[in-house]
């Protein structure tokens, strides 16, 4: 029943696409100025079905409604309620239904908010987007259907990956697809913008709080995305560069480009073009991303939907989008003569962009590279953290430099008369550095550099925000998004640098002592849940020089739809520090194999990503409160 | 002025007072990818291959062969799919260069767009 209403409407979604295509097209040119009222309508309609569906769909995962392919496949009865909802977009079906739902509110959210601006520029946007909307409409009833019907019903579900069982995780997606799929309404607006000849500050004006509500989103899906992996990875990193966390950065590149850009194009009116491919680039960068990571292409630790003929098609869709933007650009594009001063803040923005553009093609060639050596020379390689901190960290030294500089430069013209205060907060970063060598340790030399510059660039913005109270001529959000970046760059840099990590053995009853640290293995208990078993054991830590005593219970849990075994981590999360440890059995031994760490900082590197996105949704509220 | 570059030249000197001469097995174990996982590195994985491996690079330090020979000895053994960070040669002088060369490319453009304008 759920799937034939499941069916029913995702198939009156798509031909209400259609007429909303068709209708912008005979309003295109009807000579009147205004847009018509069944659009808005149709619009509504659209975003309503497609939410429909998606509720139909949650409700046949809370009622465990087997006859739902998708639901068999990720689902059991005996899921806590919870994860049977998350599993709805927990699995390549349901996701991309959460793609079209933002899809289709982004759609109609431009159309109403937009209301200020010409016919023909809102008009196409609509149009664009909603062959986007209908490329994936036919992607998922064709290809990727999560109504499908299975026959006969089976009883019980396969159940969901027990690593996705998770809170961090269950957000995770939704967070990251807003900032993802929320990229595709300033695609649309730069075609439309292209096809309309409507540039300049206005269409600016028109796709601002677009970029920063996808920017902060993707910001904080991002982060979810790594604090889950922090846990529930058991490796005690946050980011492996892996193929599939590269794929959430990259368009995150491309955002922060962008909005940049985007403040010299509303302010002087320039880079019209630059934006426009920035625009059409972070949107294909989304969809690149959801290709590697659903074709299951790439070797990755987050590799839990791949199938290739799901990769075919995304390619294929990709194809058309870049051939199509390429085509429509080069119709268009016409050379400018800009005049720029090297010493204004137009430099700055270009020198941002430079810099996210390196970082961007240095992530995209390292994640896409080992496809092309195999194809080519039939040589498989691996590209890792070591490539990425080789290549990336150096040029982010320079680049926090440019980042204290660059936002109090005047538009146009300036000179550079406060040499002499950068030189004093130079001195200022290079004591502080020497006094964290000094009284705890010291690092490379290179490590050296990240935590003056990121240090350099924390009392600079710190300067600003002083200077700035005094004159009460606000922008705040700049600053709090700059200052958590300093001290983000800051706090991962002191962190890489003071963790401390021991590797061992040990069997039931015994203790372990290294440095000042006593572990012992105490005890051990099997316990039941409702959905798992677990193995917990008990671990008593001290450390007599430090005072410490805690204790930490990893486990080992034993999964049964699908049968799977996870190591959860214990984490003690603290001010200062944390301390993490799993444990994992050692076939044929009794020993088990101990990690422990102790994980400076990491709350803090949390709280500074929290609030480089604060300062992206305090712009979006400023920018509300400058219109009305 | 000067004082910075005391206090620079004194932190340097410290540097190099840590400096270890050792292999770091550690850092060697994260460099190397766990071939019958998905995804791990050596250091993470406690699985039979990643065991064997680490015996095989302790035995080797303890050898006395610097990290560059281990590497060496490991790609020779298990191609080059084993470790995270490939080496420089002729296949992957594209992945290693181009994105120097964009940048400066990059640079090059935004000089030479800074450079139009006429001094007024």
């Amino acid at each position: 029943m759920l799937s034939n209403l499941g069916n029913l409407i995702l198939f009156i979604s798509a031909f209400i696409s259609l007429s909303i295509i068709y209708i912008s097209f005979v309003n295109l040119n009807d000579g009147k100025t205004v847009l018509r009222k069944k659009i808005y309508q149709l619009c509504l309609f659209q975003s309503t079905l497609i939410i429909l569906s998606f509720f139909v769909l949650v409700s046949a995962f809370i009622t465990s409604d087997f006859s739902l392919m998708t639901v068999y496949q990720n689902s059991h009865t005996l899921k806590p309620l919870l994860y049977k909802i998350s599993g709805t977009w927990g699995n390549h079906e349901g996701s991309l239904l959460l793609w079209l739902i933002i899809l289709t509110i982004f759609s109609f959210l431009f159309l109403v908010y937009n209301k200020d601006h010409p016919k023909n520029y809102r008009l196409y946007t609509l149009i664009t987007q909603n062959f986007l909307i209908i490329g994936f409409l036919f992607f998922l009833i064709f290809n990727s259907n999560p109504f499908s019907f299975l026959s006969p019903i089976p009883k019980e579900g396969l159940g969901l990956n027990p690593i996705l069982q998770d809170p961090a995780l269950a957000i995770h997606p939704p967070l990251l697809y807003v900032g993802f799929v929320g990229s595709s309404i300033y695609f649309s607006a730069a075609i439309s913008s292209m096809l309309s000849n409507y540039s300049g500050k206005p269409f600016a004006l028109s796709i601002k709080n677009w970029v920063l509500i996808s920017w902060s989103f993707q910001t904080i899906g991002i982060l979810a995305g790594s604090i889950w992996a922090y846990y529930e990875l058991g490796w005690g990193g946050f980011w492996f560069w892996d193929p599939v966390e590269n794929a959430s950065l990259l368009p995150w590149f491309a955002m922060t480009a962008l909005f940049h850009s985007l403040i010299a194009l509303e302010k002087r009116n320039l880079f019209y073009f630059w934006v426009i491919i920035l625009c059409i680039i972070t949107f294909i960068l989304s969809v690149t991303g959801t290709f590697l990571v659903r074709s299951g292409i790439l070797n990755s630790v987050h590799t839990f939907a791949n199938d290739p003929s799901r990769g075919l098609y995304i390619l294929l869709f990709l194809c058309f989008l870049i051939f199509t933007s390429i085509f429509i650009l080069f119709k268009k594009f016409q050379t400018n003569n800009y005049k720029i001063n090297s010493n204004s803040k137009e430099t700055f923005v270009l020198i941002n962009n430079w810099f996210m553009i390196f970082y961007l093609v240095t992530v995209l060639l390292g994640t896409i590279y080992p496809i092309f050596t195999e194809v080519l020379t039939s040589q498989k390689i691996s590209v890792g953290p070591p490539f990425y901190n080789t290549v990336i960290i150096p040029l982010v030294v320079l680049f926090l430099i440019f980042m204290s500089i660059g936002p109090n430069v005047k538009w146009i013209r300036d000179n550079f008369k406060n040499l002499n205060l950068l030189l004093k907060i130079l001195a200022a970063s290079l004591i502080i550095n020497f006094l964290i060598i000094y009284f705890f340790k010291s690092y490379s030399l290179l490590s050296n550099f990240i935590i003056i510059s990121s240090i350099f660039l924390i009392i600079s913005t710190f300067l600003d925000l002083y200077k700035y109270s005094k004159k009460k001529l606000f922008n705040l959000s700049r600053l709090v998004s700059h200052l958590a970046f300093g001290f983000m760059i800051l706090f991962i840099g002191l962190n890489y640098n003071f963790s401390f990590e021991k590797d061992f053995n040990l069997k039931l009853g015994d203790k372990k002592k290294f440095a000042d640290y006593t572990i012992e293995f105490e005890n051990i208990n099997l316990e039941e849940f409702k959905n798992y078993k677990s193995v917990v054991g008990k671990f008593n830590i001290k450390n007599y020089s430090k005072n410490l005593n805690l204790v930490l219970s990893p486990e080992i849990r034993i999964y049964e739809n699908p049968s799977t075994l996870t190591y959860e981590a214990s984490i003690r999360s603290g001010l200062l520090k944390d301390y993490y440890i799993t444990m994992s059995n050692i076939d044929r031994s009794e020993f088990y194999n101990i990690k422990f760490q102790k994980k400076p900082f990491m709350m803090w590197i949390w709280i500074s990503v929290i609030f480089v996105s604060i300062g992206g949704f305090m712009r979006i509220f400023r920018n509300e409160k400058k219109i009305n | 002025m000067r004082i910075i570059i005391v206090i620079f030249y004194f932190f340097l000197y410290l540097n190099n007072l840590n400096a270890t001469p050792m292999a770091d097995q550690e850092i060697i174990f994260k460099n190397l990818r766990c071939l019958v996982c998905q995804g791990q590195s050596v250091a993470d994985s406690n699985s039979d291959f990643a065991q064997t491996i680490k015996l095989v690079v302790r035995d080797q330090i303890k050898e006395g062969k610097t990290e560059k020979e281990i590497y060496k000895f490991l790609i020779e053994k298990y191609g080059e799919w084993i470790v995270y960070k490939p080496p420089l040669n002729k296949s992957n002088s594209v992945l290693w260069l181009f994105p120097y060369l964009i940048f400066i490319i990059g640079g090059i453009m935004i000089f030479l767009l800074l450079k139009k304008r006429p001094n007024r």
